[in-house]
């Protein structure tokens, strides 16, 4: 028996929708939440169906609990100044593994690529040694240095260096440019979705840190956004405050959503492009 | 591997220069705390420590908030390996032993003895059930903050509807399986209302299961010896088939792992009749239940008995004697019947001194709410809080074994012989230094 023509497409649709609903009901409950009077009791918590009248007191008493103000502040420079580092030195290292020869260069890489491998909670004393040495500890700077070279980002770009074919690096080397201007001029354009993709990782990645944050910080205007959070999260012994719950969620996650649904295409097409997906 | 751990000379340099760069006789300490219940807390805390730096001029505490209580261990140990140890920490209550084996903190005798005080006198004004948690080999390490038991809520309501009724709720384990098959409400397979629930996250789910080992008559560890925990016994196999057998052949609880907020909100929904909480959700539990609830003892199989909870105050090493003066000062203001009383009444918690009961304040509070008076009774039933060697991981080593069996993955028999082995490895080290380092 034959479907009808438009059964598989319709029937295809639907599943997609189940799929895309089940992911996206976290998000939409704790939308809900954020928005429902506390006076809604723990009975009507679970609902996803929003109230006639929303209320803002949840995000008061959230804003209250902490100054989110500055912990925006904060987690931006932690997250904009480990990227910014970031770009710099798995550039140039992406380059080294993939263009220049020197010896033992393949056996450098791999032992580099080992770090990936490590559970960070080990690196917490040893990190935490050199950060009270070089003078870090408690500073945002101090957040930031272990991150500053990255295995992954290093990986990423020597793979998109090499996909890269090397005719266009003789032209320009036939026309008498150095390497740090090939680099700039012809492989760094070229690599931009590589860049992009290793962008968003890395900013989610610090956006949501929580232990190193933790373990570095100790003055309250240091604090970052999820060290701000967890002052209600964390709780071990007794209820939750739902709503308050939730809306702080939100506003911690609210700018990485809003940035990835306004450059939505842009980050996919960058997955996409360089091979990292989901 | 080395028990003890010398203090490197960094940390000391590092202390001193910390307190000499203050150019008045003005020292500043730091204050690690967790917030063991929720965000109001961390507010309240803020505010104390805010009290305490406006109410005199020579020391200035700086709050420093560091998660859960797991979370604050790893991060004052770290940063006292790093050199930075803070001054104050507010400790799980059950970390003392293994912090001092770790040689982290200091011993609080030294204080007493500058006070013209001994441990004894000190320690008379707190609960009898404190003192084990408190010190470590006849020493002071710890001075108790804020404490709690395990409690069972039950809700009255449920119980009227069921024929039960809530003035005599289950006092042994035959009457809570009675009551908790009474109270499940089911729809064909499906159930509706659960009798009986409790929260099998980590560090809640160890502390239920010592509850309930030890009201099987058990001990779960070797009070005096940081080598020895007892999971592979009766008394905490029984433990384990009673929470088997709620889920699975009385099927009155939930399976799975469900985390102590989850817990709280399914009894303000009505959606569990009776959970297993600490004292410490008490106030949180009378200020949102919308319901009459009614509080009783954790039900007995052999004997009434529980584990305390709760928090200590420690004191790490490696500061300038400026600073361990003031640390001390601190401790001893938020230790103050005063302080006490009023984060008890604020939190749920019950106040470790006797003497902040006789306030006013507390009296009428305890008229007021009638609940926190079972809390405190229990606590003539109240043993010390399981404290090893390496605490964390060894409670660890049973809470995953316990959770395979919530999960249905895992017979309880198979789980506590399992729990048994990996707790036994993980206490291996410390009792080849000790207890089997032979002439």
């Amino acid at each position: 028996m034959r479907l009808d023509r438009h059964a598989g497409p319709a029937l295809l649709a639907a599943l997609v929708a189940a799929v895309a609903f089940v992911w996206v009901t976290p998000f939409l409950w704790t939308l809900v939440a954020a928005f429902r009077h506390e006076s809604a009791g723990s009975a009507g918590m679970a609902s996803l169906l929003p109230d006639f009248t929303p209320t803002l007191a949840n995000f008061r008493l959230a804003l209250e609990s902490g100054e989110f103000g500055l912990y925006y502040v904060n987690t931006i420079i932690v997250v904009v100044g480990v990227l910014g580092v970031q770009l710099v030195t798995i550039s140039l290292a992406g380059y080294a593994f993939a263009r220049l020869e020197f010896p033992g260069r393949d056996v450098l890489f791999y032992v580099f690529l080992v770090q990936l491998m490590l559970v960070p909670a080990v690196l917490i004393v040893p990190n935490l040694r050199t950060t009270v040495d070089l003078g870090l500890y408690d500073t945002l700077a101090g957040v930031m240095a272990p991150y500053f070279a990255s295995a992954f980002g290093t990986f990423l770009m020597r793979q998109t260096f090499r996909g890269i074919p090397r005719d266009f690096e003789e032209a320009a080397a036939i026309d008498g440019a150095p390497w740090w201007a090939i680099v700039w001029h012809v492989l760094l354009p070229m690599a931009r979705p590589g860049l992009i993709a290793f962008a968003i990782v890395s900013v989610t990645a610090h956006w949501n840190e929580f232990l190193w944050p933790l373990m570095v910080i100790n003055d309250p205007a240091n604090h970052t956004l999820t060290i701000g959070l967890a002052t209600f999260t964390k709780g071990a012994e007794g209820a939750k405050e739902w709503g308050v719950l939730a809306a702080g969620t939100l506003l911690v996650m609210a700018p990485l959503a809003v940035v990835f649904v306004a450059f939505q295409r842009r980050f996919v097409d960058s997955f996409v492009f360089s091979g990292i997906k989901g | 591997m080395h028990v003890i751990r010398r203090l490197g000379a960094g940390a000391l340099a590092a202390a001193l220069v910390l307190t000499s760069s203050v150019a008045w006789a003005q020292t500043r300490i730091e204050f690690f705390f967790p917030v063991p219940v929720e965000g109001k807390l961390a507010r309240e805390m803020t505010r104390l420590v805010k009290q305490f730096n406006d109410s005199q001029k020579d020391i200035e505490v700086t709050a420093v908030y560091t998660g859960s209580y797991d979370e604050t261990k790893l991060k004052a140990q770290a940063a006292a390996k790093a050199g930075k140890p803070p001054s104050v920490v507010l400790m799980s209550a059950n970390f003392t032993v293994d912090l001092k084996l770790a040689g982290d903190i200091l011993s609080l005798e030294p204080f007493l003895a500058a006070e013209g005080t001994t441990r004894e006198k000190f320690l008379g004004d707190f609960w009898p059930a404190l003192h084990a948690n408190a010190t470590v080999d006849s020493e002071l390490y710890g001075v108790p903050f804020h404490n709690s038991t395990p409690l069972l809520y039950i809700n009255a309501t449920h119980f009227k509807e069921a024929g039960l009724d809530p003035a005599k709720p289950p006092r042994t384990w035959v009457e809570l399986v009675d009551a908790a098959k009474k109270l499940t409400k089911r729809d064909g397979e499906k159930v509706e209302r659960h009798g009986f629930m409790m929260p099998g996250g980590y560090d809640y789910l160890g502390w239920l299961m010592s509850a309930l080992s030890m009201s099987n008559g058990g001990r779960y560890f070797n009070e005096s010896y940081g080598g020895e925990v007892y999971y592979d016994t009766p008394s905490m196999l029984g433990a384990a088939k009673l929470v088997e057998d709620l889920v699975y052949k009385h099927k009155v609880m939930p399976s799975g792992v469900i985390e102590a907020g989850g817990v709280s909100t399914a009894f303000f929904a009505g959606k569990a009749s009776m959970v297993l909480l600490s004292t410490g959700s008490l106030s949180f539990i009378r200020e949102n239940m919308k319901t009459p609830y009614d509080v009783a003892f954790v039900p007995r199989n052999v004997r009434n008995a529980v584990p305390i909870g709760g928090a200590s105050l420690v004191m790490f090493k490696g500061q300038s004697e400026a600073s361990q003066q003031a640390g001390w000062k601190f401790v001893r203001w938020l230790s103050s019947t005063d302080v006490l009383g009023g984060w008890s009444r604020f939190t749920g918690y019950f106040a470790p001194r006797k003497s902040a009961y006789d306030t006013a304040e507390m009296k009428d509070f305890i008229t007021r709410n009638p609940d926190a008076k079972v809390a405190l009774d229990q606590l003539a039933y109240a043993q010390p809080w399981f404290a090893t060697y390496q605490t964390v991981a060894v409670r660890k080593a049973l809470e995953d074994e316990m959770q395979a069996v919530m999960n249905g993955k895992k017979k309880a028999e198979q789980a506590v012989k399992d729990a048994q082995r990996k707790a036994d490895e993980l206490l291996r080290p410390y009792i080849d230094q000790t207890a089997l380092k032979l002439p």
